[in-house]
């Protein structure tokens, strides 16, 4: 026979329909979104693997000053180190002869000065010997250069010439952004095209399609390239430009104002501003996994390093491609995206699941005699626990089934528009993640099975007499609170409240929950939207310049008539990250890159304290990483074995970015500058009389809005949709709570409505105590959700590079608050609705 | 001489400690015989109910012991007690317990579901009269007809003993009267043994057996050789 108690489920979810129907509509949406997530990201992810053999990523890049000459492709591409000390040795012999030849003059060939003229030489080579081998001593050391374990890691390297032009994709005359041009034979760091084809003659051009959507470029429009112009015939999404990351060093791409498109070979020779002789390389060997490709990294730039130098080369640029951001930050932020998501999935399962176990928690309280019955008539406890963790098994059940359901459609379809409207992706099918059942159906059925689980065998461990007797507190209260002489109807409403004390503690938990998700929903759109407010405020200067190099092509110091020009200098380090982080992977995990800025003294841009010892550092430095005025800070140059102790003397207040300053004296001192030496000028009016040959850059406030700007674009869309999902479970939410305590209380109200108290009267007892409670504990709850939030963004943004503070304006606080106490409102009707509809029977059929 | 089913051995419990302890049953002896009707008197505080309790494995005593059929409870752990009720024991409280959302004939399966040899549930159901109600829920029945359902559920597991905790205590006189035939008709058409607790001195005379407790002991210990049928009763 089978056990009739089953009976029970179907009935218990049709009486208590709009109950579970929440629990569930919770449930489909969270298991829903986060398996769409799951299946978009691994479909996407699947494609750009499997792209990434087919469209031949480069292992690594770097660019040269001038084009290799091919004995020097040939060199770098065997991976051996060369010998830089014989090399400096025959350099300096060279010189040394042609200074000897010079002080000898016309006398060098003659007899009489042949012993002289030798011992000249030997002198001078000797001299030479000794000073390349004490500088050797220096740099070996610094490169490793006498590393006698050292093996050459062999690659092929191709030639990746690019340009960098103006792009007006509106033809208005104003530069709109950056493009990078690639040819379009390139046989390395390929493209799919999206949508049209590739240029097949010198007027045509394809361009990012991330790009073209965000600008509103379409196939057929014409856009100017530097002083040329172009028909587009192509939306492409090149295998290494993911995301368009503009150099390295930025924190977040940007698709508006940076731009990577492919030409013919006609039209990359038509194009006027300089090549960048860039070259990519493949190795021989593969290297298995990341800690190897560290390895072959950093074997194959002492290679690159000293092979450049004896062929009378300058590396502009070295990138392995495991570092590059471009290539990596789409990938590592799906990744993460769903790892986030999948949190706060399974803590909102973890709330609902304990309201579920609170629920069941009173209904047993309410059978207490039927479950005495039960026991005593034989059931067992098992029996028992089974019977009640059924709903929850059910509930789970259904909500995980549709969920999925929805997470393999219409949730998918979302998630990959959300990677599409961030990152130039190729295009994909469907993959069958099985991560996805596990960590969407799986998990959160665990979870909900076994808080419930804990719940319930807890409170069946009692006694049957004990249910019989209705007696299920743990601990009993030994005497009634006195209370003072007030009005019986308060004292009354008081008494309520002390007796319904840990109901009212978990909606003070539910309501801490809320307050933390609508932080959530109003605070990261606010943060972003301070971001760019400030953006202008925090820029050093109007105009801030960075040079090519502080010399023109004749040796001379560039210098400039604008009167408000001011020098500063600036070198890129790098600050070791604390790597407890769930996320590991460069734009993510790896070291965080700081600019260290020398600045002039009385600088009219940037004030620094008096503390000559020490540095400053930004308030973005501070905040993201606690740091503050008497700490030490090491940073590591990015390609070499060496490391600056820092010690802060004090806070620039500067969220514009992780920076650290210093007066220029210490500057030079601490990197060993020449005096003269400078990076750039700050301006508050433009600079006019410079070359624009050699500016490398001017950095505008669009350069730190590109951060929020591009979050803004990526997740602007979710977070609209996110923001009222999370309004909507708040109101679920508060539904769900106070559900509890007018269910837990119908006994005593029936017996109210026994007695004579009108319904207005009743919900003045039972309904105002939740109402105080709620509206008390709305502000309160809002400062630790706010506080939780602060937490919960600072861990999140350590896992990126740059830093965003959180930020909600007053507005925004005052409607997480006021959400709640109107979603409470609501609700509040609903209870009155539900007192209304108590019948007087409750308290006269279940009296013993 | 009938052979003895249920054996109480020296049976003490107490309840608090110190100044607060409160002996509820302070050695008690008797035997039952199997299929007895045998009813357990004495006024509120006697120990009626504490005992009833001991004997249905729901409580333990202090010391003494309860046998049944020669099985020793206190010599049973928690899962051969819950076995010991299941398999052998049939509950019938002053307050019926009915499942709310489960209707009469469910409410009346639960019981047989316990059971390895379960009476038919629609003959209970016409034994007691509740054909016309048994797609009824609870809530639509009164305190009579919930209390017949209560018995149902008790019976149809067809136990060894059917225990009664005042089953009359709620009801008005005709009911009770009505009730106490029924579980009168169960003691003879199956053949259970039944003990009944109340303080309802009239019921004494439909019992074959008599135990009249007062102060945690047995006072009287009586067999009824004149005994007469419920419907007869008067109080």
């Amino acid at each position: 026979m089978r056990n009739p108690l089953i009976k029970r489920i179907p009935k218990e979810l049709i009486s208590d329909w709009h109950k579970y129907i929440v629990i569930i509509v919770f449930m489909v949406m969270m298991i829903g979104v986060i398996s769409g997530m799951y299946v978009g990201h691994d479909s996407m992810l699947s494609s750009v693997y499997s792209n990434r053999d087919e469209l031949d990523l480069e292992d690594g890049s770097f660019e040269l000053n001038e084009k290799a000459s091919q004995e020097l492709l040939d060199d770098i591409s065997t991976g051996d180190m060369a010998d830089v000390r014989a090399y400096y040795i025959s350099k300096g012999f060279e010189e040394a002869d042609e200074k000897v030849a010079e002080a000898f003059g016309d006398l060098i060939d003659q007899e009489m000065y042949k012993d002289a003229v030798e011992e000249a030489y030997e002198e001078a080579h000797n001299e030479v010997v000794k000073t390349v081998d004490e500088e050797w001593e220096k740099i070996s050391d610094r490169y490793n250069l006498d590393d006698e374990d050292f093996a050459p890691v062999p690659v092929t390297v191709y030639e990746h010439f690019y340009r960098e032009e103006d792009e007006d994709y509106d033809l208005d005359g104003n530069t709109d952004a950056n493009i990078r041009i690639y040819m379009s034979d390139s046989p390395v760091d390929r493209a799919v095209f999206n949508e049209g084809r590739c240029p097949e003659t010198a007027d045509e051009i394809a361009i990012d399609r991330m790009h073209a959507d965000n600008v509103g470029v379409e196939i057929g429009d014409t856009i100017r390239v530097g002083d040329k112009s172009f028909t587009v015939v192509g939306l492409l999404s090149y295998v290494n430009y993911l995301t368009l990351h503009e150099s390295n060093t930025d924190m977040m791409f940007d698709a508006f104002g940076f731009d990577v498109a492919m030409v013919t070979l006609e039209g990359f020779d038509s194009l006027s501003s300089r090549i960048h002789y860039s070259y990519a390389f493949e190795y021989v060997d593969s290297p298995e996994d990341k800690i190897e490709k560290a390895d072959y990294s950093d074997r194959f730039l002492r290679s690159l390093i000293t092979q450049t130098l004896v062929h009378d080369n300058e590396i502009e640029d070295y990138l392995p491609e495991y570092l590059r951001q471009a290539s990596n930050f789409a990938v590592s932020d799906i990744e993460g995206d769903s790892a986030g998501s999948a949190i706060l999935c399974y803590i909102l399962i973890g709330v609902i699941a304990f309201i579920f176990a609170v629920t069941i928690s009173n209904t047993i309280d309410r059978e207490s005699t039927v479950i005495g019955t039960l026991r005593a008539s034989g059931y067992s406890r098992a029996e028992l626990v089974m019977h009640y963790m059924s709903m929850p098994f059910v509930v789970t059940v259904i909500g995980a089934v549709i969920g999925n359901i929805l997470g393999y459609t219409a949730f998918k379809k979302i998630a990959l528009n959300l990677y599409y409207n961030s990152y130039s992706l190729p295009s994909c099918g469907v993959v069958l993640s099985s991560t996805a059942l596990i960590k969407t159906t799986l998990i959160p059925f665990l979870l909900m099975l076994c808080i419930n689980l804990f719940v319930i065998i807890r409170k069946l461990r009692l006694s049957p007499l004990r249910f019989l007797r209705k007696d299920l507190a743990s601990h009993k209260r030994k005497k009634a609170i006195r209370l003072p002489k007030w009005s019986f109807l308060r004292r009354f409403r008081i008494r309520i409240l002390i007796q319904n004390l840990p109901n009212y503690l978990i909606l003070i938990f539910g309501v801490i929950f809320i307050e933390l998700m609508l932080c959530f929903a109003f605070g990261i759109p606010d943060s972003l939207d301070h971001y760019k407010d400030k953006a202008v405020e925090m820029m050093f200067a109007d105009h801030q310049y960075m040079l090519m190099g502080s010399e023109d092509e004749d040796g001379n110091v560039i210098t400039t008539s604008e009167e408000t020009a001011e020098r500063f200098s600036a070198v890129s380090l790098l600050y070791p990250k604390k790597r407890s982080s769930f996320r590991v992977g460069m734009g993510s995990g790896g070291d965080e890159g700081v600019t260290v800025y020398g600045i002039a003294r009385d600088s009219s841009y940037i004030s620094l304290g008096n503390d000559e010892d020490g540095v400053y550092i930004s308030s973005a430095f501070s905040n993201k990483f606690s740091l503050k005025a008497g700490d030490a800070i090491t940073l590591n140059e990015e390609y070499e074995n060496k490391s600056y102790e820092l010690k802060v003397s004090g806070i620039v207040d500067y969220d514009g970015g992780i920076a650290v300053f210093m007066n220029i004296d210490k500057f030079n001192e601490t990197f060993d500058k020449d005096e003269d030496d400078f990076t750039g000028f700050f301006s508050r009016n433009e600079i006019t009389d410079i070359d624009e040959q050699y500016i490398a850059r001017e950095i505008t406030p669009e350069d730190v809005t590109k951060v929020s700007n591009q979050l803004e674009h990526s997740v602007g869309g979710a977070m609209d949709v996110f923001k009222y999902a999370l309004i909507v479970m708040t109101a679920a939410l508060i539904y769900l709570l106070a559900k509890i305590i007018i269910e837990k209380n119908e006994n005593s109200i029936s017996m109210v409505k026994i007695l004579g108290f009108e319904n207005g009267e009743i919900a003045k007892l039972y309904i105002a105590p939740t109402a105080i409670v709620v509206t008390l504990f709305a502000l309160i709850s809002f400062v630790i959700g706010y506080y939780l939030m602060v937490w919960v963004f600072h861990a999140f943004i350590l896992q990126m590079d740059g830093y965003l503070g959180f930020w909600m304006s007053r507005g925004s606080m005052i409607l997480s608050v006021l959400y709640l106490l109107i979603g409470y409102a609501f609700v509040s009707v609903i209870d009155f609705i539900r007192i209304r509809k108590i019948p007087m029977d409750i308290a006269l059929k279940n009296v013993d | 001489m009938k052979e003895n089913f249920l054996e109480i051995k020296d049976l003490k419990k107490s309840f608090g400690s110190g100044e607060a302890r409160q002996d509820v049953l302070r050695g008690m002896d008797f035997t039952v015989a199997k299929g007895e009707f045998c009813v357990l008197l004495g006024p509120s505080g006697s120990g009626k109910s504490t005992l009833l309790n001991i004997i249905g494995g729901i409580d333990t005593p202090d010391s003494g012991y309860v046998s049944i059929n020669g099985d020793k409870l206190e010599d049973m752990n928690e899962h051969q007690l819950t076995l010991y009720r299941r398999k052998h024991l049939g509950y019938v409280f002053q307050m019926y317990n009915l499942i709310p959302n489960l209707n009469v004939k469910e409410n009346i399966e639960v019981g047989a579901y316990l059971s390895d040899k379960p009476l038919d549930v629609e003959e209970v159901i016409t034994t007691l009269g509740l054909q016309d109600h048994k797609y009824k829920y609870p809530n639509q029945l009164s305190g009579g007809q919930q209390q017949r359902v209560s018995i149902g559920r008790a019976v149809v597991k067809n136990p060894d003993i059917l225990m009664c905790d005042e089953p009359t205590g709620a009801l008005d006189y005709k009911t009770s009267k009505e009730i106490l035939s029924l579980i009168e008709d169960c003691n003879k058409k199956y053949g259970s043994t039944i003990i009944m607790v109340t303080h309802n001195e009239a019921i004494r005379y439909m019992a074959d057996h008599v135990i009249k407790l007062r102060d945690g002991v047995v006072r009287h210990n009586d067999i009824n050789d004149s005994k007469i049928p419920a419907s007869e009763l008067e109080w």
